[in-house]
Protein backbone atom coordinates (compact mmCIF):
# COMPACT_ATOMS: atom_id res chain seq x y z
CA UNK A 1 0.00 0.00 0.00
CA UNK A 2 2.80 2.34 0.85
CA UNK A 3 4.52 1.40 -2.34
CA UNK A 4 1.48 2.46 -4.27
CA UNK A 5 1.94 5.95 -2.89
CA UNK A 6 5.17 6.15 -4.81
CA UNK A 7 3.82 4.64 -7.99
CA UNK A 8 0.82 6.91 -7.77
CA UNK A 9 3.19 9.82 -7.89
CA UNK A 10 4.66 8.36 -11.02
CA UNK A 11 1.29 7.85 -12.64
CA UNK A 12 0.37 11.51 -12.39
CA UNK A 13 3.07 12.67 -14.72
CA UNK A 14 2.38 14.18 -18.10
CA UNK A 15 2.90 11.94 -21.06
CA UNK A 16 3.50 14.62 -23.66
CA UNK A 17 7.06 15.85 -23.68
CA UNK A 18 7.35 19.58 -24.06
CA UNK A 19 9.96 22.23 -23.74
CA UNK A 20 9.99 23.54 -20.20
CA UNK A 21 9.78 27.25 -19.67
CA UNK A 22 12.17 26.82 -16.80
CA UNK A 23 14.79 25.57 -19.18
CA UNK A 24 15.45 29.07 -20.38
CA UNK A 25 16.14 30.05 -16.83
CA UNK A 26 18.26 27.09 -16.01
CA UNK A 27 20.26 27.70 -19.14
CA UNK A 28 21.42 30.98 -17.72
CA UNK A 29 22.76 29.60 -14.53
CA UNK A 30 26.37 28.85 -13.99
CA UNK A 31 27.87 25.41 -13.99
CA UNK A 32 31.25 23.92 -13.67
CA UNK A 33 34.34 25.99 -13.28
CA UNK A 34 34.77 28.10 -10.23
CA UNK A 35 37.69 29.53 -8.40
CA UNK A 36 38.50 27.09 -5.68
CA UNK A 37 37.99 28.68 -2.32
CA UNK A 38 40.65 28.03 0.22
CA UNK A 39 38.38 28.84 3.11
CA UNK A 40 36.78 25.44 3.09
CA UNK A 41 40.15 23.92 3.82
CA UNK A 42 40.29 25.95 6.96
CA UNK A 43 37.08 24.52 8.29
CA UNK A 44 38.06 22.03 10.89
CA UNK A 45 34.64 21.48 12.30
CA UNK A 46 34.26 17.76 11.93
CA UNK A 47 35.20 14.92 14.16
CA UNK A 48 35.60 11.32 13.24
CA UNK A 49 32.53 9.17 13.28
CA UNK A 50 32.13 6.38 15.78
CA UNK A 51 30.17 3.62 14.12
CA UNK A 52 30.58 0.99 16.76
CA UNK A 53 28.90 -0.70 18.38
CA UNK A 54 25.52 -0.53 16.75
CA UNK A 55 22.58 -2.81 16.27
CA UNK A 56 20.75 -5.20 18.50
CA UNK A 57 22.32 -7.80 20.70
CA UNK A 58 21.92 -10.64 18.23
CA UNK A 59 22.28 -8.74 14.98
CA UNK A 60 25.60 -8.21 13.30
CA UNK A 61 26.44 -4.61 12.51
CA UNK A 62 28.04 -4.64 9.10
CA UNK A 63 26.79 -5.65 5.71
CA UNK A 64 27.26 -9.20 4.51
CA UNK A 65 26.24 -11.44 1.68
CA UNK A 66 23.66 -13.99 2.80
CA UNK A 67 23.70 -17.66 1.82
CA UNK A 68 21.03 -17.01 -0.82
CA UNK A 69 23.20 -14.35 -2.42
CA UNK A 70 21.20 -11.41 -1.12
CA UNK A 71 23.03 -8.46 0.34
CA UNK A 72 22.20 -7.65 3.94
CA UNK A 73 22.46 -3.92 4.62
CA UNK A 74 23.34 -4.56 8.25
CA UNK A 75 21.97 -3.26 11.53
CA UNK A 76 21.92 -0.06 13.56
CA UNK A 77 23.58 3.06 12.23
CA UNK A 78 25.72 1.00 9.86
CA UNK A 79 22.57 -0.48 8.38
CA UNK A 80 21.05 2.95 7.86
CA UNK A 81 24.28 4.23 6.32
CA UNK A 82 24.34 1.25 3.95
CA UNK A 83 20.71 1.95 3.11
CA UNK A 84 21.66 5.51 2.16
CA UNK A 85 24.76 4.23 0.36
CA UNK A 86 22.64 1.87 -1.74
CA UNK A 87 20.30 4.73 -2.70
CA UNK A 88 23.20 6.98 -3.60
CA UNK A 89 24.71 4.19 -5.70
CA UNK A 90 21.38 3.88 -7.47
CA UNK A 91 21.08 7.61 -8.12
CA UNK A 92 24.66 7.91 -9.36
CA UNK A 93 24.17 4.97 -11.71
CA UNK A 94 20.87 6.31 -13.00
CA UNK A 95 22.27 9.72 -13.90
CA UNK A 96 25.44 8.19 -15.33
CA UNK A 97 23.30 6.19 -17.76
CA UNK A 98 20.78 8.98 -18.31
CA UNK A 99 23.37 11.58 -19.31
CA UNK A 100 24.83 9.10 -21.75
CA UNK A 101 21.72 7.50 -23.21
CA UNK A 102 18.87 10.00 -23.14
CA UNK A 103 17.96 10.94 -26.67
CA UNK A 104 17.33 14.46 -27.83
CA UNK A 105 18.60 16.32 -24.80
CA UNK A 106 19.42 19.95 -25.18
CA UNK A 107 22.88 21.01 -24.03
CA UNK A 108 21.28 22.55 -20.97
CA UNK A 109 19.34 19.42 -20.06
CA UNK A 110 22.49 17.38 -20.44
CA UNK A 111 24.33 19.70 -18.09
CA UNK A 112 21.55 19.43 -15.52
CA UNK A 113 21.75 15.64 -15.51
CA UNK A 114 25.53 15.70 -15.39
CA UNK A 115 25.62 18.14 -12.51
CA UNK A 116 23.21 16.07 -10.43
CA UNK A 117 25.19 12.93 -11.32
CA UNK A 118 28.32 14.47 -9.84
CA UNK A 119 26.48 15.42 -6.63
CA UNK A 120 25.21 11.89 -6.24
CA UNK A 121 28.71 10.61 -6.92
CA UNK A 122 30.04 12.75 -4.07
CA UNK A 123 27.34 11.36 -1.77
CA UNK A 124 28.16 7.81 -2.84
CA UNK A 125 31.89 8.23 -2.30
CA UNK A 126 31.23 9.85 1.06
CA UNK A 127 29.19 6.92 2.35
CA UNK A 128 31.60 4.39 0.91
CA UNK A 129 34.47 6.02 2.79
CA UNK A 130 32.55 6.45 6.03
CA UNK A 131 31.42 2.82 6.01
CA UNK A 132 34.83 1.41 5.10
CA UNK A 133 34.86 -2.34 5.69
CA UNK A 134 31.19 -2.22 6.71
CA UNK A 135 30.06 -1.08 3.27
CA UNK A 136 27.91 -3.22 1.01
CA UNK A 137 29.57 -4.16 -2.30
CA UNK A 138 29.18 -2.18 -5.51
CA UNK A 139 25.70 -2.84 -6.84
CA UNK A 140 24.68 -3.59 -10.43
CA UNK A 141 21.71 -1.86 -12.00
CA UNK A 142 19.03 -2.46 -14.58
CA UNK A 143 17.35 0.61 -16.03
CA UNK A 144 15.54 -1.21 -18.81
CA UNK A 145 12.20 0.10 -17.52
CA UNK A 146 13.28 3.65 -18.29
CA UNK A 147 12.58 4.99 -21.77
CA UNK A 148 15.74 6.88 -22.57
CA UNK A 149 14.22 7.91 -25.88
CA UNK A 150 11.75 10.07 -23.96
CA UNK A 151 13.44 12.90 -22.09
CA UNK A 152 10.28 13.52 -20.11
CA UNK A 153 10.30 9.94 -18.84
CA UNK A 154 13.92 10.35 -17.83
CA UNK A 155 13.18 13.51 -15.82
CA UNK A 156 10.09 11.85 -14.39
CA UNK A 157 12.12 8.90 -13.11
CA UNK A 158 14.76 11.33 -11.85
CA UNK A 159 12.10 13.28 -9.98
CA UNK A 160 10.70 10.10 -8.44
CA UNK A 161 14.17 8.99 -7.37
CA UNK A 162 14.87 12.37 -5.81
CA UNK A 163 11.59 12.61 -3.94
CA UNK A 164 11.93 9.01 -2.83
CA UNK A 165 15.39 9.92 -1.58
CA UNK A 166 13.98 12.87 0.35
CA UNK A 167 11.33 10.64 1.90
CA UNK A 168 13.93 7.98 2.67
CA UNK A 169 16.26 10.37 4.51
CA UNK A 170 13.34 11.99 6.32
CA UNK A 171 12.11 8.58 7.41
CA UNK A 172 15.52 7.19 8.40
CA UNK A 173 16.35 9.89 10.93
CA UNK A 174 14.30 8.34 13.72
CA UNK A 175 16.46 5.21 13.55
CA UNK A 176 19.86 6.92 13.71
CA UNK A 177 21.64 6.74 17.05
CA UNK A 178 24.61 8.97 16.38
CA UNK A 179 23.55 12.65 16.38
CA UNK A 180 26.45 13.50 14.05
CA UNK A 181 24.97 11.17 11.45
CA UNK A 182 21.58 12.86 11.88
CA UNK A 183 23.32 16.15 11.13
CA UNK A 184 25.06 14.73 8.06
CA UNK A 185 21.86 13.21 6.73
CA UNK A 186 20.34 16.67 7.07
CA UNK A 187 23.14 18.12 4.95
CA UNK A 188 22.39 15.66 2.16
CA UNK A 189 18.60 15.51 2.20
CA UNK A 190 18.17 19.20 1.42
CA UNK A 191 20.35 18.80 -1.66
CA UNK A 192 18.18 15.88 -2.75
CA UNK A 193 15.19 18.18 -2.27
CA UNK A 194 16.85 20.79 -4.50
CA UNK A 195 17.38 18.05 -7.08
CA UNK A 196 13.70 17.21 -6.79
CA UNK A 197 12.84 20.83 -7.58
CA UNK A 198 15.18 20.91 -10.57
CA UNK A 199 14.00 17.61 -12.04
CA UNK A 200 10.41 18.60 -11.30
CA UNK A 201 10.88 21.72 -13.35
CA UNK A 202 12.24 19.72 -16.22
CA UNK A 203 9.56 17.08 -16.06
CA UNK A 204 6.44 19.05 -15.44
CA UNK A 205 6.86 22.16 -17.51
CA UNK A 206 3.24 23.21 -17.70
CA UNK A 207 2.79 26.98 -17.81
CA UNK A 208 1.41 28.34 -14.57
CA UNK A 209 1.78 24.99 -12.87
CA UNK A 210 3.20 24.60 -9.42
CA UNK A 211 6.02 22.55 -10.87
CA UNK A 212 7.28 19.87 -8.56
CA UNK A 213 4.66 20.77 -5.97
CA UNK A 214 2.11 19.29 -8.28
CA UNK A 215 2.98 15.80 -7.12
CA UNK A 216 1.54 15.85 -3.68
CA UNK A 217 4.84 15.76 -1.85
CA UNK A 218 3.47 17.68 1.12
CA UNK A 219 0.56 16.88 3.39
CA UNK A 220 -2.02 19.27 4.83
CA UNK A 221 0.46 20.34 7.51
CA UNK A 222 3.01 21.34 4.89
CA UNK A 223 5.21 18.37 5.83
CA UNK A 224 7.23 16.57 3.17
CA UNK A 225 6.93 12.88 2.34
CA UNK A 226 8.44 10.35 4.71
CA UNK A 227 9.13 6.72 3.90
CA UNK A 228 10.26 3.79 5.96
CA UNK A 229 13.08 1.62 4.56
CA UNK A 230 10.50 -1.12 4.03
CA UNK A 231 8.65 1.22 1.67
CA UNK A 232 11.70 2.47 -0.21
CA UNK A 233 13.63 -0.76 -0.69
CA UNK A 234 11.02 -2.44 -2.95
CA UNK A 235 11.06 0.65 -5.19
CA UNK A 236 14.86 0.73 -5.31
CA UNK A 237 14.97 -3.01 -5.83
CA UNK A 238 13.22 -2.51 -9.15
CA UNK A 239 16.48 -1.08 -10.49
CA UNK A 240 19.00 -3.19 -8.56
CA UNK A 241 20.14 -6.59 -9.82
CA UNK A 242 21.31 -7.98 -6.50
CA UNK A 243 18.66 -8.72 -3.90
CA UNK A 244 18.91 -6.29 -0.99
CA UNK A 245 17.78 -7.24 2.48
CA UNK A 246 16.82 -4.67 5.07
CA UNK A 247 15.84 -7.39 7.53
CA UNK A 248 18.27 -6.17 10.16
CA UNK A 249 17.62 -2.45 9.78
CA UNK A 250 16.30 -0.79 12.90
CA UNK A 251 12.53 -0.59 13.21
CA UNK A 252 12.27 1.24 16.52
CA UNK A 253 13.35 4.76 17.42
CA UNK A 254 17.02 5.12 18.29
CA UNK B 1 9.70 31.73 31.49
CA UNK B 2 11.40 29.48 28.99
CA UNK B 3 9.04 30.41 26.23
CA UNK B 4 10.69 33.80 26.09
CA UNK B 5 14.12 32.34 25.41
CA UNK B 6 13.75 32.90 21.74
CA UNK B 7 13.03 36.56 22.31
CA UNK B 8 15.83 37.07 24.77
CA UNK B 9 18.18 35.40 22.30
CA UNK B 10 17.24 37.97 19.73
CA UNK B 11 17.66 40.71 22.29
CA UNK B 12 21.19 39.54 22.98
CA UNK B 13 22.03 40.00 19.34
CA UNK B 14 19.97 43.10 18.71
CA UNK B 15 20.50 45.29 21.74
CA UNK B 16 17.44 47.49 21.30
CA UNK B 17 15.09 44.68 20.48
CA UNK B 18 13.59 44.50 23.93
CA UNK B 19 11.06 47.15 23.18
CA UNK B 20 10.07 45.49 19.94
CA UNK B 21 8.76 42.49 21.73
CA UNK B 22 6.70 44.21 24.33
CA UNK B 23 3.88 44.30 21.88
CA UNK B 24 4.32 40.65 21.04
CA UNK B 25 4.41 39.62 24.66
CA UNK B 26 1.29 41.54 25.53
CA UNK B 27 -0.42 40.12 22.53
CA UNK B 28 0.67 36.63 23.40
CA UNK B 29 -0.81 36.84 26.86
CA UNK B 30 -4.09 37.68 25.25
CA UNK B 31 -3.97 35.05 22.55
CA UNK B 32 -2.44 31.95 24.08
CA UNK B 33 -5.77 30.79 25.34
CA UNK B 34 -6.77 30.18 21.74
CA UNK B 35 -5.59 26.65 21.43
CA UNK B 36 -7.05 25.52 18.10
CA UNK B 37 -5.00 22.37 18.34
CA UNK B 38 -6.08 20.13 15.53
CA UNK B 39 -3.31 18.94 13.27
CA UNK B 40 -0.63 19.30 15.90
CA UNK B 41 -2.59 17.78 18.71
CA UNK B 42 -0.55 14.63 18.68
CA UNK B 43 2.65 16.59 18.79
CA UNK B 44 1.33 18.79 21.52
CA UNK B 45 0.89 15.69 23.63
CA UNK B 46 4.35 14.48 22.79
CA UNK B 47 5.74 17.88 23.52
CA UNK B 48 4.11 18.15 26.91
CA UNK B 49 5.77 14.91 27.88
CA UNK B 50 9.11 16.11 26.59
CA UNK B 51 8.68 19.44 28.28
CA UNK B 52 8.89 17.85 31.67
CA UNK B 53 12.37 16.60 30.83
CA UNK B 54 13.79 19.52 28.94
CA UNK B 55 12.79 22.80 27.43
CA UNK B 56 15.21 22.41 24.54
CA UNK B 57 12.58 21.10 22.17
CA UNK B 58 10.15 23.89 23.01
CA UNK B 59 12.87 26.45 22.41
CA UNK B 60 13.78 24.92 19.06
CA UNK B 61 10.16 24.80 17.92
CA UNK B 62 9.57 28.39 18.97
CA UNK B 63 12.71 29.39 17.09
CA UNK B 64 11.29 27.60 14.04
CA UNK B 65 7.92 29.24 14.58
CA UNK B 66 9.41 32.73 14.46
CA UNK B 67 11.02 31.90 11.10
CA UNK B 68 7.79 30.44 9.79
CA UNK B 69 5.83 33.50 10.95
CA UNK B 70 8.30 35.58 8.97
CA UNK B 71 8.05 33.48 5.82
CA UNK B 72 4.28 33.10 5.98
CA UNK B 73 3.66 36.82 6.39
CA UNK B 74 6.23 37.65 3.73
CA UNK B 75 4.48 35.52 1.11
CA UNK B 76 0.96 36.40 2.24
CA UNK B 77 1.71 40.08 1.84
CA UNK B 78 3.19 39.31 -1.55
CA UNK B 79 0.12 37.45 -2.74
CA UNK B 80 -2.04 40.33 -1.55
CA UNK B 81 0.16 42.94 -3.22
CA UNK B 82 0.02 44.20 -6.78
CA UNK B 83 3.22 42.35 -7.72
CA UNK B 84 3.02 40.77 -11.14
CA UNK B 85 4.07 37.15 -10.61
CA UNK B 86 3.29 36.17 -14.17
CA UNK B 87 3.60 32.43 -14.68
CA UNK B 88 5.13 32.06 -11.21
CA UNK B 89 1.93 32.94 -9.36
CA UNK B 90 0.82 29.36 -8.83
CA UNK B 91 4.21 28.37 -7.50
CA UNK B 92 4.55 31.33 -5.13
CA UNK B 93 1.01 30.76 -3.91
CA UNK B 94 1.84 27.12 -3.17
CA UNK B 95 4.91 28.17 -1.20
CA UNK B 96 2.79 30.71 0.70
CA UNK B 97 0.33 27.96 1.55
CA UNK B 98 3.09 25.69 2.87
CA UNK B 99 4.49 28.41 5.11
CA UNK B 100 1.05 29.13 6.55
CA UNK B 101 0.64 25.40 7.16
CA UNK B 102 3.99 25.30 8.96
CA UNK B 103 2.90 28.15 11.22
CA UNK B 104 -0.36 26.40 12.04
CA UNK B 105 1.41 23.11 12.64
CA UNK B 106 4.06 24.52 14.96
CA UNK B 107 1.54 26.63 16.85
CA UNK B 108 -0.70 23.69 17.52
CA UNK B 109 2.28 21.52 18.45
CA UNK B 110 3.47 24.15 20.92
CA UNK B 111 0.00 24.92 22.24
CA UNK B 112 0.17 27.46 25.04
CA UNK B 113 3.97 27.55 24.76
CA UNK B 114 3.90 29.10 21.30
CA UNK B 115 5.43 32.55 21.02
CA UNK B 116 3.29 35.26 19.46
CA UNK B 117 4.01 36.57 16.02
CA UNK B 118 6.44 39.48 16.02
CA UNK B 119 5.95 42.50 13.79
CA UNK B 120 8.03 42.32 10.64
CA UNK B 121 9.77 44.88 8.45
CA UNK B 122 10.45 43.23 5.11
CA UNK B 123 12.51 46.16 3.94
CA UNK B 124 15.03 45.27 6.66
CA UNK B 125 15.17 48.90 7.72
CA UNK B 126 15.38 50.04 4.11
CA UNK B 127 18.00 47.59 2.85
CA UNK B 128 15.39 46.05 0.53
CA UNK B 129 13.25 49.11 -0.07
CA UNK B 130 10.44 47.82 -2.27
CA UNK B 131 9.77 44.08 -1.99
CA UNK B 132 6.07 44.50 -2.77
CA UNK B 133 6.41 46.65 -5.86
CA UNK B 134 9.57 45.13 -7.32
CA UNK B 135 9.32 41.43 -8.10
CA UNK B 136 13.09 40.79 -8.34
CA UNK B 137 13.49 42.24 -4.84
CA UNK B 138 10.67 40.03 -3.60
CA UNK B 139 12.43 37.00 -5.10
CA UNK B 140 15.76 38.01 -3.60
CA UNK B 141 14.17 38.06 -0.16
CA UNK B 142 12.35 34.80 -0.84
CA UNK B 143 15.68 33.14 -1.59
CA UNK B 144 17.21 34.67 1.53
CA UNK B 145 14.39 33.38 3.75
CA UNK B 146 14.22 29.92 2.21
CA UNK B 147 17.93 29.21 2.29
CA UNK B 148 18.15 30.60 5.82
CA UNK B 149 15.23 28.39 6.81
CA UNK B 150 16.90 25.30 5.37
CA UNK B 151 20.09 26.02 7.28
CA UNK B 152 18.22 26.91 10.48
CA UNK B 153 16.28 23.63 10.65
CA UNK B 154 19.40 21.71 9.72
CA UNK B 155 21.30 23.27 12.58
CA UNK B 156 18.61 22.35 15.08
CA UNK B 157 17.93 18.78 13.95
CA UNK B 158 20.50 17.15 16.26
CA UNK B 159 18.95 19.08 19.17
CA UNK B 160 15.66 17.29 18.55
CA UNK B 161 17.16 13.80 18.74
CA UNK B 162 15.57 13.22 22.15
CA UNK B 163 12.16 13.13 20.52
CA UNK B 164 12.05 11.24 17.24
CA UNK B 165 8.52 12.22 16.24
CA UNK B 166 9.37 15.89 16.53
CA UNK B 167 12.73 15.35 14.84
CA UNK B 168 10.99 13.73 11.90
CA UNK B 169 8.37 16.47 11.65
CA UNK B 170 11.09 19.13 11.68
CA UNK B 171 13.03 17.33 8.97
CA UNK B 172 9.90 17.10 6.88
CA UNK B 173 9.54 20.88 7.11
CA UNK B 174 13.26 21.24 6.42
CA UNK B 175 13.09 19.42 3.08
CA UNK B 176 10.04 21.42 2.02
CA UNK B 177 12.02 24.60 2.66
CA UNK B 178 14.82 23.15 0.53
CA UNK B 179 12.36 22.44 -2.29
CA UNK B 180 11.21 26.05 -1.98
CA UNK B 181 14.79 27.30 -2.07
CA UNK B 182 15.43 25.28 -5.21
CA UNK B 183 12.28 26.59 -6.86
CA UNK B 184 12.97 30.23 -6.02
CA UNK B 185 16.56 29.92 -7.23
CA UNK B 186 15.40 28.44 -10.53
CA UNK B 187 12.93 31.28 -10.98
CA UNK B 188 15.82 33.66 -10.38
CA UNK B 189 17.99 31.94 -13.02
CA UNK B 190 20.35 30.91 -10.23
CA UNK B 191 21.95 27.58 -9.60
CA UNK B 192 19.53 25.61 -7.41
CA UNK B 193 22.41 24.81 -5.05
CA UNK B 194 23.58 27.03 -2.22
CA UNK B 195 27.05 28.46 -2.53
CA UNK B 196 29.23 31.11 -0.97
CA UNK B 197 30.39 32.17 -4.42
CA UNK B 198 27.14 33.27 -6.00
CA UNK B 199 24.79 34.64 -3.37
CA UNK B 200 22.35 36.37 -5.70
CA UNK B 201 22.32 39.62 -3.76
CA UNK B 202 21.27 38.27 -0.38
CA UNK B 203 23.32 39.03 2.75
CA UNK B 204 26.55 37.02 2.63
CA UNK B 205 25.98 35.75 6.18
CA UNK B 206 23.24 33.50 4.81
CA UNK B 207 25.86 31.39 3.02
CA UNK B 208 28.63 31.53 5.60
CA UNK B 209 30.59 28.23 5.66
CA UNK B 210 28.43 26.82 2.86
CA UNK B 211 31.59 25.80 0.99
CA UNK B 212 32.65 23.39 3.70
CA UNK B 213 33.67 20.01 2.30
CA UNK B 214 34.70 18.24 5.51
CA UNK B 215 31.82 16.38 7.14
CA UNK B 216 33.70 13.56 8.81
CA UNK B 217 37.34 14.02 9.74
CA UNK B 218 39.60 12.14 7.38
CA UNK B 219 37.01 11.72 4.64
CA UNK B 220 38.15 13.96 1.77
CA UNK B 221 35.17 13.98 -0.59
CA UNK B 222 36.98 16.18 -3.11
CA UNK B 223 39.87 13.76 -3.51
CA UNK B 224 37.56 10.73 -3.45
CA UNK B 225 35.21 12.01 -6.14
CA UNK B 226 37.65 13.75 -8.45
CA UNK B 227 38.97 10.65 -10.26
CA UNK B 228 35.39 9.47 -10.85
CA UNK B 229 33.96 12.65 -12.38
CA UNK B 230 32.46 12.31 -15.85
CA UNK B 231 35.13 14.49 -17.41
CA UNK B 232 38.80 14.35 -16.57
CA UNK B 233 40.81 17.41 -17.51
CA UNK B 234 42.91 20.17 -15.96
CA UNK B 235 39.83 21.61 -14.33
CA UNK B 236 38.83 18.35 -12.61
CA UNK B 237 40.16 19.40 -9.26
CA UNK B 238 38.22 22.67 -9.29
CA UNK B 239 35.12 20.94 -10.54
CA UNK B 240 35.40 18.28 -7.85
CA UNK B 241 35.66 21.06 -5.27
CA UNK B 242 32.57 22.79 -6.63
CA UNK B 243 30.52 19.60 -6.74
CA UNK B 244 31.64 18.65 -3.26
CA UNK B 245 30.59 22.06 -1.95
CA UNK B 246 27.23 21.97 -3.69
CA UNK B 247 26.34 18.40 -2.78
CA UNK B 248 26.16 19.11 0.95
CA UNK B 249 24.15 21.94 2.52
CA UNK B 250 25.50 23.31 5.77
CA UNK B 251 23.78 24.20 9.04
CA UNK B 252 23.63 27.61 10.71
CA UNK B 253 23.58 28.10 14.45
CA UNK B 254 20.58 29.66 16.12
CA UNK B 255 22.63 32.78 16.84
CA UNK B 256 23.64 33.11 13.19
CA UNK B 257 20.06 32.74 12.04
CA UNK B 258 18.78 35.31 14.51
CA UNK B 259 21.46 37.75 13.37
CA UNK B 260 20.20 37.29 9.80
CA UNK B 261 16.52 37.54 10.75
CA UNK B 262 16.98 40.40 13.22
CA UNK B 263 16.78 43.29 10.72
CA UNK B 264 13.45 41.93 9.46
CA UNK B 265 11.87 41.95 12.92
CA UNK B 266 10.47 45.26 14.18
Amino acid sequence: MEKSTISETKAKGPTVPSIPSAERRLFLRHLGIFAASTTSFLMACSKSLDLSPTGGSMAHSGARVNADGSIDLGAGDIGILNYAYALEQLETAFYTVAQEKTAGLTFNELQILQEIREHELVHREFFRAVLGANAIPDLDFDFSTVNFNDRNNVFQVANILESTGVGAYNGAARYIKNADIIGIAGKIVSVEARHASVTGHMYLPLPGSTYSFGFGTTDSNGLDIVYKPSEVLPVAQGFIKQKLSGANLPTTNA
Amino acid sequence: MNIFNILSDIEKIDGDAAEKFNYSRRKMLKTTSVAAATSGLFFAGVLNKAYGQSNTITDVLNFALVLEYLEAEFYMKGMNSSLNFGADRGLINEIAKHEAQHVAFLKSALGASAVAKPEFDFTAKGAFPNPYTNYPVFLTLAQAFEDTGVRAYKGQAPNLASNRDILEAALRIHSVEARHAGEIRIIRSMSAYASEMNTGGVPAAIYARENNTTHVAGVDIVALSQPKLLFQNNASQMRAMKFAQDSFDEPLTKEEVLAIAGPFIK
